[in-house]
């Protein structure tokens, strides 16, 4: 198994203003699928992507990614780890405001030792002709676009996306949705997404569905829909 | 690969161009200053010691009445130094001025021709390149002396009179109506019918001894000076000659001064660099959290955030130093020759100078910026990402009295960026020392000038070389002498001894004891020795080892320095002096019936504030330029640290310009609060300033000989208040324009 999500709580808040965000989550994800966790607001689905990502923390429960512990590791450990293997996408674009598009997408490449070949990344991100652009001078979907390259360039074993789509009109959503997809087959990247968007359930290989911080319903799916085809 | 972030640096600077160019020119400058101040002072210091050398000068010198007898030269030389004639004669200029004339010097004491050539005919004259300089005498037109005309052919530096003191036993030289030059050996015959001074240096002739031996041998010479009858006026080894010395003593006194401004600049610079960058943190804080996400490490953010400040402040330094070796070295060095007669110097690459303002800057900034980010760099990514930057839970919002709502915004903008203004007030509170600085010493000699002539004791006093009786019934005899004070270190200060007759006009309200061990002392006595009424004081002869212990029974206002007084009767007493001994007259009038030749010291009002005016010289050129400094540092902070208060609220204040506020009433309620905040402190660093300059003002006068009383005068405080003030309307004009162009989508931005 790639990814071990076993047992894992997390609360947030001390005494009698004390939240249990999560209650003894466990799921796991095979390499290359697309795992959706999928929730309303406040089901502790962004929670338990950030500890997946290294950059929260659980109080209890493991998380196992390729044989690895996250909890036996140190802080430096962690960052370091999150450097080979993770990518990051969230909702905001959190794009570098006086880079261009190409440079931003550097700053992810500098963090691997085997990048993805960069020109081939901005073409496949259809970001060719926008490659020297300030990020300002972009739509939300380029600047989207940017930031999946960013997190995809230095070629993650996991992408981390959260609420990639959160931000953008339906059309946008459904290109980036379609850019995640093609990233995922071209380079094998297994991606865990959190939505709440109910749709996007049937282009996961994987979905995990979220209330209250437990697993309300876990299933795979046994063909994909091409995101294309989805409407909501 | 190159991290891609370095790019960012370029375009960082050049957004904020304004702000880091003004911090450029200011670090540069200041650097350029303090740089050139060192080299300037370290080049000129090894020229002043070459010059030893060069100049072949002295190791001492005696002035007796008349010629000396070859014998007793042949018995002063056996001891193994070697004897130069000096003589000199001494003249009135038709200014006034005093003026000391040596045959052109050949072999000891050489002189350094900085302009023109020494004299080779009748009728012709070198002097002193400062004393000209400073009487308005220009090479090539004549100065009158005794009456008779000279053509100046040459301006000239003396090697044993650096420093022009007349007298070695005054407390302060003076270049303005004092005098050295030079003539021929002719010229000079012709004037030996007139008062010939017979002074005769003596040179060790090349032999390398100690201190302790050169001592002795000093010592030999008086001793046998004294056997042989000659009549010594004056005795004073090279060590001891404050003419020779006192230039080389204060070089370099300032250097650590110096030193201390330029790193608490520095650290005071690299907070608000640190506080700046905060800003810009705080404003990325979403890109930063993502970036941490992805992997890049605290280090590498903070290396990141401090690149900037760092490649401004070391290419700063680097282009301040070319400023201080090509520019500012000559302005230092100007000061220099604004004080001292000195001879020419070669510029010397200083590699300590270097080091002081260029590493040590440079790591001051690095301390500094990585204490300051690493502590917000510390946070989680996810902290970043949430924009909650805060380390400690948020806290309730402070109650604030009942007051307009514009003046309860104003006090939330103000809490809301305490940590902004507390550097602020930091940097506020060290422009006020240095404005104060800058402002208060020429009022603070002029009033201790006003206090001094306000109460001399007699328009003239004349101090004689034994009793001497006048016609003139209104001069007033009284004995004058001196002992000496031992300060920190091997410093030694001069007190003046008061003899006074019984019911003295001029000390009427003076209570003295008739006990020759109580005393009266002047209040700068108690000030500079830190004493009280009751203490003791030790005072110790100049040339013997006797000591005398005084109880301090009162003090008595005397601006002139540092003077103890007793009853005549309790000093001839004290001293072992004959019944009715005296040496001094305080007189209101001349007294022209004393024979010339049996005053040794004649003191007028100019001589009473020669120590005065002489500080007047050589602060007058510097006291501008550390106002000009505080001016600049002033509105430099209050502007970088407002613009980061108006960039950290652009939301806010976008959001209030939707809501219809104008550009005039936002103005007034973020400019306005850096405004009380940058006023408020200017007024609280008032009082604080002035102790600390009074603080700094003793350990100062520690170092130097006599007392100058710290006074500051009120108009000063409300100058130091303008300049906050001023700095502040300045920077409120461009920060209003700043206001006017944050756009109203800037609230609709980066809302998550």
């Amino acid at each position: 198994m790639f990814l071990k999500v076993d047992n894992l709580e997390k609360s947030y808040g001390t005494g009698d203003n004390i939240v249990k965000v999560l209650k003894g989550i466990s799921f796991e994800v095979e390499k290359g699928q697309i795992c959706v966790l999928l929730g309303a607001s406040g089901s502790g689905k962004s929670t338990l992507l950030n500890i997946i990502g290294g950059i929260d923390t659980a109080d209890a429960g493991s998380i196992t990614i390729d044989n690895d512990k996250l909890q036996n590791m140190s802080e430096k450990e962690i960052s370091l780890y999150r450097r080979n293997h993770l990518g990051y996408i969230f909702q905001a674009y959190n794009l570098i405001p006086n880079l261009t598009v190409k440079e931003n997408i550097e700053v992810g490449a500098y963090l691997s030792k085997s990048p993805l070949d960069l020109e081939e990344l901005i073409k496949v991100l259809g970001l060719w002709e926008h490659k020297d652009k300030m990020p300002n001078q972009l739509s939300g979907g380029q600047q989207q676009r940017t930031a999946i390259g960013r997190a995809v360039v230095k070629n993650p074993d996991i992408l981390l996306c959260d609420e990639p789509t959160g931000a953008l009109d339906y059309n946008t959503s459904k290109d980036i949705l379609a850019l995640l997809e093609e990233i995922n087959e071209k380079y094998k990247c297994t991606i865990i997404m959190v939505t709440h968007n109910d749709a996007l359930k049937l282009m996961a290989d994987k979905v995990i569905k979220l209330r209250d911080g437990q697993i309300r319903k876990e299933y795979i799916n046994e063909v994909r829909t091409k995101s294309k085809d989805l409407d909501w | 690969m190159k991290n891609p972030l370095t790019k960012r640096i370029k375009r960082e600077f050049l957004q904020e161009i304004g702000k880091n160019i003004a911090v450029f020119i200011f670090i540069a400058a200041t650097i350029g200053f303090i740089s050139g101040f060192l080299v300037a002072d370290k080049s000129m210091q090894v020229s002043y010691d070459e010059s030893f050398e060069k100049y072949n000068i002295e190791d001492g010198n005696f002035e007796i009445s008349d010629e000396i007898s070859e014998e007793l030269k042949a018995k002063i030389e056996a001891s193994g130094v070697k004897l130069y004639e000096n003589f000199y004669l001494e003249k009135e200029t038709d200014k006034e001025k005093t003026i000391r004339i040596f045959i052109n010097r050949t072999e000891i004491n050489k002189v350094c021709v900085l302009k023109g050539e020494l004299p080779k005919a009748e009728g012709e004259i070198a002097i002193d390149r400062l004393f000209a300089v400073k009487n308005h005498y220009k090479l090539g037109k004549t100065i009158i002396i005794g009456g008779k005309e000279y053509r100046i052919t040459g301006l000239v530096a003396l090697s044993d009179y650096s420093a022009l003191y007349k007298d070695n036993n005054e407390l302060m030289f003076d270049a303005t109506d004092f005098c050295v030059g030079v003539i021929t050996r002719e010229q000079f015959e012709q004037y030996r019918e007139g008062k010939i001074y017979y002074s005769y240096s003596w040179s060790f002739d090349g032999q390398n001894l100690t201190d302790e031996q050169k001592e002795k041998l000093n010592e030999e010479i008086k001793n046998t000076l004294v056997t042989g009858n000659a009549e010594v006026v004056n005795f004073i080894a090279e060590k001891d000659n404050q003419a020779i010395h006192f230039t080389g003593n204060d070089m370099g006194s300032d250097e650590a001064m110096v030193k201390v401004i330029l790193y608490l600049m520095v650290a005071i610079l690299a907070f608000i660099f640190a506080v700046t960058t905060l800003s810009t943190i705080e404003k990325e804080s979403a890109v930063i959290g993502t970036l941490r996400a992805s992997g890049y490490t605290r280090g590498e953010m903070l290396r990141h955030y401090m690149t900037l400040p760092l490649i401004v402040t070391v290419i700063a330094c680097i282009v301040g130093n070319v400023l201080g070796y090509t520019f500012f070295k000559n302005i230092v060095a100007d000061l220099y020759y604004n004080s001292y007669s000195l001879g020419t110097y070669k510029t010397l690459w200083n590699a300590s100078a270097f080091i002081q303002t260029t590493i040590v800057p440079a790591a001051i900034m690095i301390v500094v910026n990585i204490l300051v980010l690493s502590t917000k760099l510390r946070l989680s990514p996810l902290k970043f990402l949430k924009h909650d930057l805060k380390k400690n839970k948020k806290s309730k919002a402070m109650k604030l009295p009942k007051l307009s709502f514009m003046m309860r915004f104003k006090l939330r903008i103000i809490l809301q960026n305490m940590a902004n203004y507390f550097v602020l007030f930091i940097g506020i509170l060290f422009a006020s020392v240095l404005s104060l600085f800058g402002l208060m010493m020429m009022p603070l000699l002029e009033h201790n000038e006003d206090i001094i002539l306000d109460n001399m004791k007699g328009e003239y006093q004349y101090i004689l070389k034994m009793p001497v009786e006048t016609a003139n019934q209104n001069a007033q005899k009284c004995i004058m002498g001196s002992l000496v004070v031992n300060m920190k270190g091997c410093r030694k200060d001069e007190v003046t001894v008061y003899g006074i007759e019984e019911n003295s006009k001029y000390f009427e309200d003076i209570k003295l004891s008739d006990s020759t061990d109580k005393v009266v002392v002047s209040e700068a006595i108690l000030e500079k020795l830190k004493l009280k009424v009751g203490d003791r004081l030790k005072l110790k002869s100049e040339f013997t080892d006797e000591t005398y212990e005084f109880e301090i029974i009162g003090s008595y206002f005397y601006p002139q320095g540092l003077a103890i007084f007793m009853g005549s009767q309790e000093y001839r007493e004290l001293f072992s002096l004959e019944e009715g001994y005296f040496n001094a007259y305080l007189s209101e009038e001349k007294l022209d019936d004393i024979d010339e030749k049996l005053i040794l010291t004649k003191i007028n009002r100019a001589d009473m504030i020669k120590v005065t005016t002489q500080l007047e010289d050589s602060f007058g050129g510097m006291m501008p330029i550390f106002a000009a400094f505080a001016v600049l540092m002033s509105m430099l902070m209050i502007y970088l640290l407002s613009k980061v208060v108006i960039e950290k609220n652009a939301t806010s204040i976008s959001m209030v310009k939707i809501l219809g506020y104008n550009d005039r009433e936002i103005s007034r309620l973020y400019v306005t609060a850096t405004g009380i905040a940058a006023i408020t402190s200017a007024v609280i660093c008032i009082p604080i300033s002035y102790y600390a300059m009074q603080v700094l003002y003793f350990a100062f006068m520690q170092e130097f000989a006599g007392w100058v009383s710290y006074y500051v005068e009120p108009v000063v405080f409300a100058e130091v208040l303008l300049i906050t003030v001023v700095s502040y309307i300045v920077v409120a004009a461009v920060l209003f324009k700043k206001i006017k162009k944050v756009p109203m989508s800037e609230a609709l931005k980066n809302v998550d």
